[in-house]
């Protein structure tokens, strides 16, 4: 085996997919800069299909989820899963396989979905080929990952470990079945399923991502590199655990609720609805935990702007994890749906916890793999306010504009007729957009800022050799 | 007082952190605005000129309406304001902050003080108007919360910023919930016409 051989650990492919999660970053954000922007004026698509909102909304989308977010949650799973195991990564050669072709995989496919190539399920946009290609680099991820655990040098299966397998585990089912489909040219397929059932497998796929991707992923991230940042253990490990099992165990069953008042029957929402309430639960389990964690280790902040990104992060995970399950009451989703709450909800968590806790990973990250400082902690602290400031613009703009929406589709005069026509709400919700805009430029502006400044940081710099550590006799695996 | 409440900060901060006894006892004499102002501006613009939410006619509610509105922005001002307190006094003891009852109500009028000036917004009840007068004092507010937390509360200013950051978590759940119950007063008939 290569990695019996290997006495350092295999970072630079950590490097490298931190570099492409932050160009996926800065291309995705543009888009979602564009569209907002062609939501106020419309004209900037300019007559061209491949710049309508259309087509740039799904590549905002999968470029934020698969090319950032992927990105990073396989160079922090990459990193992470070495340190905790004390072996290097099995099968390195194929982890860079990941990498690549996952960068090739989701620039087609970004190019696939400006060519009018859909397959019309949220989130799950590309067609077929792209989808048996992501199966092929998402099970090789799982051979990397799951073969340096098997191979580790330690008994205990450290906690981030425990949510990075079930992301793998999780993707790789939901992706499978919620794409099987029948294709009929190289650029379209049709869906296996059909009407309701097409319906309730989409969403239960669509939520799930959120779940065990968006959530279960950067929870992942956050085990590890929080009380390493803190240099405090995990406040209660027992906890952790617990809310893992709890949280895989109920986050399966919330995605009907983005079906509420659809053809699906009535007890599979209401099945939906309360086990979204339940999610609460093990949601703030975890918060608390994090909380508690960096609480003793404030010292820490005063020369590492990182810290203060995953601190800031874990309230919006607060909000966004409170706001979900509330959301999810049928009394209150009557009026949510449909209208821009969703989008600020979606968005909360999003900037407020993905990229949150992604930007403060990176920051600790990237001058650790390259042996050397910050380029500049000033850049770094203005990111953080900008990032700030742009988050809660955003929510508080979608928030006004999302019940101002709810309010007005469901508004009747005394005949019991609609009062409002389609095209009249949407007209007045133009400041709105104004705002959302702004708000997405500050946010942009950050992330700019940031990547300048870690591309600086690795600039001129190799990644640096780490051995693994010395593994104490009691705390050994045994085979 | 008041002028250094809204222009000076930084100073009142700063006695309160030294427990200036006349600072301590005049700043929460101010709460009384942070409860009464907002409704009041709200009654007065709501019966004036009626609600847009962006629909081409204002929306004007009855006298009862407006006595249940009044009420409930009130309730929901006051249940918001000692609540943040107690979470507050609650969490400065994880972080080895003081726990002064008066020290804390005294925060947070101060934080408070930008948002009751911009709810004067409610004279001129426009939902995109008063967010764009609210959202950047809300802004300040939370820069208020920042730079003030540390000083009154003595701990440092990195100790600070994570219960800060803890609070505006409880602030953004509060806000949300509050969203949560008013759908659920409208859907349930208070207020306001909706085909449900």
């Amino acid at each position: 085996m290569d990695n019996d051989k290997q006495q350092f650990y295999y970072d630079d492919v950590v490097t490298r997919l931190v570099q492409f999660s932050l160009i996926w970053a800065v291309i995705a954000m543009s888009a979602g800069i564009y569209i907002a922007a062609e939501l106020i004026w419309p004209a900037l698509d300019f007559g061209q299909f491949w710049l309508s909102f259309g087509r740039l909304r799904p590549l905002h989308t999968n470029g934020i989820i698969f090319g950032f977010g992927i990105s990073a949650l396989m160079a922090t799973a990459f990193y992470s899963v070495q340190r905790t195991c004390h072996v290097p990564l099995f099968l390195p050669k194929l982890a860079w396989f990941c990498c690549y072709a996952w960068q090739v995989c989701i620039l087609l496919g970004g190019l696939s979905l400006l060519a009018g190539w859909t397959s019309t399920k949220e989130y799950a946009e590309l067609e077929w080929p792209f989808d048996i290609a992501i199966t092929v680099i998402w099970v090789c991820f799982g051979v990397v990952f799951f073969g340096t655990i098997a191979n580790r040098k330690i008994k205990p299966i450290y906690i981030s470990n425990w949510f990075y397998g079930g992301l793998i585990i999780v993707i790789a089912m939901l992706h499978i079945v919620n794409n099987l489909a029948l294709p009929v040219s190289i650029d379209k397929s049709y869906s296996l399923f059909a009407g309701a059932q097409d319906a309730v497998v989409q969403w239960w796929y669509g939520h799930n991502a959120v779940g065990f991707l968006l959530t279960g992923g950067f929870l992942g991230m956050m085990y590890y590199f929080l009380p390493k940042q803190a240099g405090q253990p995990i406040w209660s490990y027992r906890l952790s655990v617990v809310a893992f099992w709890a949280f895989t165990y109920s986050y399966i069953w919330a995605g009907p609720h983005h079906l509420h008042y659809t053809a699906i029957p009535d007890w599979v929402q209401s099945l939906a609805m309360v086990m979204s309430l339940i999610l609460l639960a093990p949601s703030w389990a975890t918060m608390i935990n994090g909380i508690m964690t960096v609480s003793k280790s404030s010292e820490k902040l005063r020369d590492n702007p990182s810290l203060k990104f995953i601190v800031l992060s874990l309230a919006f995970y607060g909000l966004a994890t409170f706001e979900g399950p509330m959301m999810a009451i049928k009394s209150v989703n009557i009026v949510s749906h449909f209208t821009d709450w969703t989008v600020g909800h979606v968005h909360s968590g999003a900037l407020g916890w993905n990229a949150m806790i992604t930007y403060g990973t990176f920051y600790f990250l990237v001058p650790r793999l390259v042996g050397g400082t910050l380029y500049s902690v000033r850049l770094a602290n203005i990111h953080f306010w900008l990032a700030l400031s742009g988050a809660i613009l955003y929510i508080l703009a979608m928030w006004a504009a999302g019940v101002s929406q709810g309010l007005l589709w469901l508004s009747i005069d005394e005949l019991g007729q609609l009062s409002y026509t389609f095209n009249e709400i949407m007209a007045s919700m133009t400041p709105y957009y104004g705002l959302r805009l702004v708000a997405g430029l500050l946010f942009f502006s950050g992330t700019v800022l940031m990547t300048f400044n870690l591309f600086m940081t690795i600039k001129g710099r190799q990644t640096v050799k780490v051995n693994p550590p010395v593994v104490l006799a009691s705390r050994e695996a045994t085979a | 007082m008041l002028f250094k409440l809204l222009f000076y900060p930084g100073k009142v901060f700063n006695e309160l952190s030294i427990e200036d006894k006349h600072a301590i006892t005049t700043v929460p004499r101010f709460l009384i605005f942070v409860l009464l102002l907002p409704p009041l501006f709200s009654w007065l613009g709501a019966s004036q000129f009626g609600w847009r939410l962006g629909g081409s006619e204002p929306v004007f509610l009855d006298t009862t309406g407006l006595v249940v509105f009044g009420f409930f922005y009130f309730s929901i001002l006051a249940v918001g304001f000692f609540g943040t307190v107690y979470i507050s006094r609650w969490m400065a003891t994880t972080y080895e902050a003081k726990t002064s009852q008066s020290l804390h109500f005294s925060l947070f009028t101060v934080v408070c003080a930008p948002l009751v000036i911009a709810s004067a917004a409610h004279l001129f009840p426009d939902v995109f108007f008063n967010v764009l007068i609210l959202i950047p004092a809300l802004i300040w507010s939370i820069t208020l919360l920042y730079r003030g937390l540390p000083v009154v509360l003595g701990i440092s200013s990195e100790r600070g910023m994570l219960m800060s950051s803890a609070l505006v978590g409880w602030l953004l759940v509060a806000a949300v919930s509050l969203l949560g119950i008013c759908v659920g007063l409208w859907i349930n008939g208070a207020a306001y016409v909706l085909g449900v």
